[in-house]
């Protein structure tokens, strides 16, 4: 995107409520109505501490490339997004925890290292772009050498009065798992899960300055949900983990976005509470600020909060065989905080416009809001760092 | 596709719609639709009425509890308060008893006294506005909406045709422009920027195929005292014409901003002006007084 000046943006700002949204949103934006993105990232995680684990400590690392193209079609009665990724995946992962002497924890990491690939492409088509009332259908596919997922979707825009607008949609994913080393390692040789996703969200326009939205969206999955890489230590044996065959979940979300127009700048909040029928919940808090200094220049720090509740089968391992059916140590269905800081830097320079950016991330047992006790070792940190560009053309 | 112009006069000014249409039906349709907008906005917010919305407004709001305004109303005082805060209180919309001192109609300069006496009942400053509601304390104080609602209904009315299935054409309202869409083999519009000296005659011609256009200029309701002119933009901080362009026109994504952007180029007078146009970046045309154009936008001719 192309950012006006301060002038302008004030002059657009106190304008917006008085313009057709599409006009108002247009008028924010460069003229140049196809763009072409590209992004590089570099996630890395922290290496565990060596004291409590068994096996290489140093994590997943992941470097991925997205290459985007949004173009309008049909004389621009469509508007058309398509996405490739492209993900090289390398480390190992957490495999099953170990009491010690004392029942402590101690985090196994798979030995040997994964390295795999990532392939993906994603398509969305939107009728009446710019309008205030409009559809947009999309499909995914994404592939790697033991996992293939295909979803679509559909989602529609109604503008009900001038400040009112209804946001409503579902997807459709068919996921399809054929474990590596099946028959070696007695893992299950192959499966599939299905997932069904609907939603529906209000927009308030408030004034001049911000809008409200809130939405509720339910989730359901159902199929082969187990990871099938991880272990659980039950009792005297090692057996692979078994979860739940299905999986309900309802999520509600508020999203807050304020203009100060007069300082070039911006403030966006979000806020996510999910529940699932396993027990989890979760909080998720966001806050951006997105500040223009004129010449192009933008710089976008933020700061998000989760908090987890942990599964109703999640423990790091059972002493005793107690009859349970599911059974996961999978630290990400335990109960943790984290925190997450992240600063984005972007400069326009004519049809250009060159971004980049950091996260860090920070989960800790302490940080969770409520949750029980049950001890999660392999908590993750990571480091993200980017870069990329935009080039608008006619 | 078929071309089709309607001409009204509205707004005290003389109105054109082009439209191009399957049919003329269809262009008939939009056409009336959007007529019918820019009527309805002529009639709700005219100053130059005593008995409409913007006047009833007025009287209620002169209470001790003020009144509490439509949801548009309250969105146009909300971008007045704006442009008052972004033109330093050069843009006001309670400047009517100023502006009407410096009216043709008068014939002669205001004296001293005169200015004075308006000064004391103007002010944006010394009008309560806490959307919706608003108050205006001072008697005599009259709200003036002159200066945004014309190229507010010339968006308005693109809107509507838009609404209505016409998806090219362009409206004029007295030469400010909304473009509801390019023509239909995707060419731009030919449109003229009115001359500051004769409105009648374009002093350039340009192309625009999206968005607005709008001319702030001193050629309307000007007087001229011993063959000076004062515009009829006023300075609400001295009282007096302002002494700068002949004329501002800007072309933005809206005939609303770029009417907003023209105006207050106006009162900002040459240097300042000037500069705040580079600053915004939008195209530009200005005409000094001795009818010399600067500026962004290329013309045709």
């Amino acid at each position: 995107m192309i950012h006006p000046s301060a002038s302008l943006s004030a002059l657009l700002g106190a304008a917006a409520s008085l313009l057709p949204a599409a006009h108002a949103s247009a008028a924010s934006t460069d003229d140049a109505i196809n763009r072409a993105s590209y992004r590089f990232s570099d996630y890395d995680e922290d290496a565990l501490a060596p004291a409590s684990v068994i096996g290489d400590g140093k994590r997943y690392r992941v470097l991925s490339q997205v290459f985007g193209l949004d173009t309008r079609i049909a004389d621009g009665r469509f508007d058309l997004k398509l996405d490739a990724t492209h993900e090289v995946m390398s480390g190992s992962s957490p495999w099953f925890v170990l009491p010690d002497a004392q029942q402590r924890p101690i985090q196994v990491l798979s030995g040997a290292t994964i390295r795999d690939h990532r392939s993906a492409l994603s398509a969305a088509l939107t009728s009446d772009p710019g309008a205030r009332s409009n559809t947009t259908w999309s499909a995914a596919y994404s592939a790697e050498r033991d996992y293939h997922a295909l979803s679509a979707g559909v989602e529609r825009r109604q503008a009900l009065g001038d400040a009112l607008t209804l946001g409503y949609g579902g997807s459709f994913s068919h996921d399809v798992i054929e474990p590596t080393d099946a028959a070696l390692d007695d893992r299950i040789a192959r499966a599939t899960k299905n997932s069904a996703s609907a939603f529906a969200s209000l927009a308030w326009v408030l004034d001049r300055d911000s809008v409200l939205q809130a939405g509720v969206q339910l989730n359901a999955e159902h199929g082969y949900l187990t990871d099938p890489y991880k272990l659980f230590s039950y009792a005297d044996a090692i057996i692979p983990e078994h979860r739940p065959g299905e999986r309900a979940e309802g999520a509600a979300l508020l999203r807050y976005r304020r203009s100060f127009a007069q300082i070039d700048a911006s403030l966006h909040v979000d806020y996510r509470y999910a529940q699932d029928s396993w027990g989890l919940h979760s909080h998720t808090l966001e806050v951006a600020w997105y500040q223009g200094f004129g010449s192009g220049w933008r710089v976008v720090p933020a700061l998000r909060y989760y908090s987890q509740a942990a599964a109703r089968f999640y423990s790091p391992f059972a002493l005793v065989a107690d009859g349970r059916v599911n059974y996961s140590s999978d630290y990400r269905l335990g109960t943790f905080g984290a925190f997450s800081t992240s600063v984005n830097l972007r400069k326009a320079i004519g049809r250009w416009e060159l971004s980049i950016g950091a996260e860090r991330y920070h989960s800790a047992h302490g940080l969770a809001l409520d949750g029980g006790n049950a001890a999660v070792p392999a908590l993750v940190d990571f480091t993200r760092a980017y870069a990329g560009f935009d080039f608008g053309f006619e | 596709m078929r071309a089709f112009r309607f001409d009204f006069p509205s707004m005290g000014c003389p109105c054109s719609l082009q439209l191009e249409a399957a049919d003329e039906a269809s262009a008939a349709s939009a056409a009336a639709r959007a007529r019918a907008e820019v009527a309805r906005l002529d009639e709700k917010y005219s100053h130059y009425r005593d008995d409409n919305w913007l006047a009833r407004i007025c009287a209620g709001a002169r209470g001790d509890h003020g009144i509490e305004v439509d949801d548009e109303t309250a969105n146009l005082l909300d971008f007045a308060d704006a442009l008052h805060a972004q033109s330093a209180a050069r843009f006001d919309i309670t400047a009517g008893p100023l502006t009407r001192l410096w009216d043709l109609q008068r014939g002669r300069l205001p004296t001293h006294e005169e200015i004075d006496d308006a000064r004391a009942r103007v002010g944006w400053s010394r009008v309560s506005w806490v959307r919706p509601r608003l108050r205006l304390p001072l008697p005599g104080t009259r709200l003036d909406l002159g200066g945004i609602v014309k190229e507010y209904a010339a968006d308005r009315a693109a809107q509507c045709c838009r609404d209505s299935g016409v998806m090219h054409g362009i409206v004029d309202l007295g030469g400010d422009l909304a473009v509801i869409g390019a023509h239909a083999d995707g060419k731009p519009w030919l449109a003229g920027i009115k001359a500051p000296r004769d409105p009648r005659q374009p002093c350039a011609t340009i192309e625009i195929a999206g968005g607005g256009l709008a001319t702030s200029g001193d050629y309307e309701r000007a007087l001229v005292v011993g063959g000076r002119r004062y515009s009829h933009i006023i300075d609400p901080r001295s009282g007096w014409p302002v002494e700068g362009f002949a004329s501002v026109s800007v072309i933005a994504a809206s005939c609303l901003v770029a009417g907003a952007a023209a105006t207050l180029a106006m009162l900002l007078g040459i240097d300042e002006g000037g500069a705040y146009l580079r600053e915004l970046g939008l195209p530009f045309l200005c005409v000094d007084q001795a009818g010399r154009p600067s500026g962004s936008i290329e013309t045709l001719a």
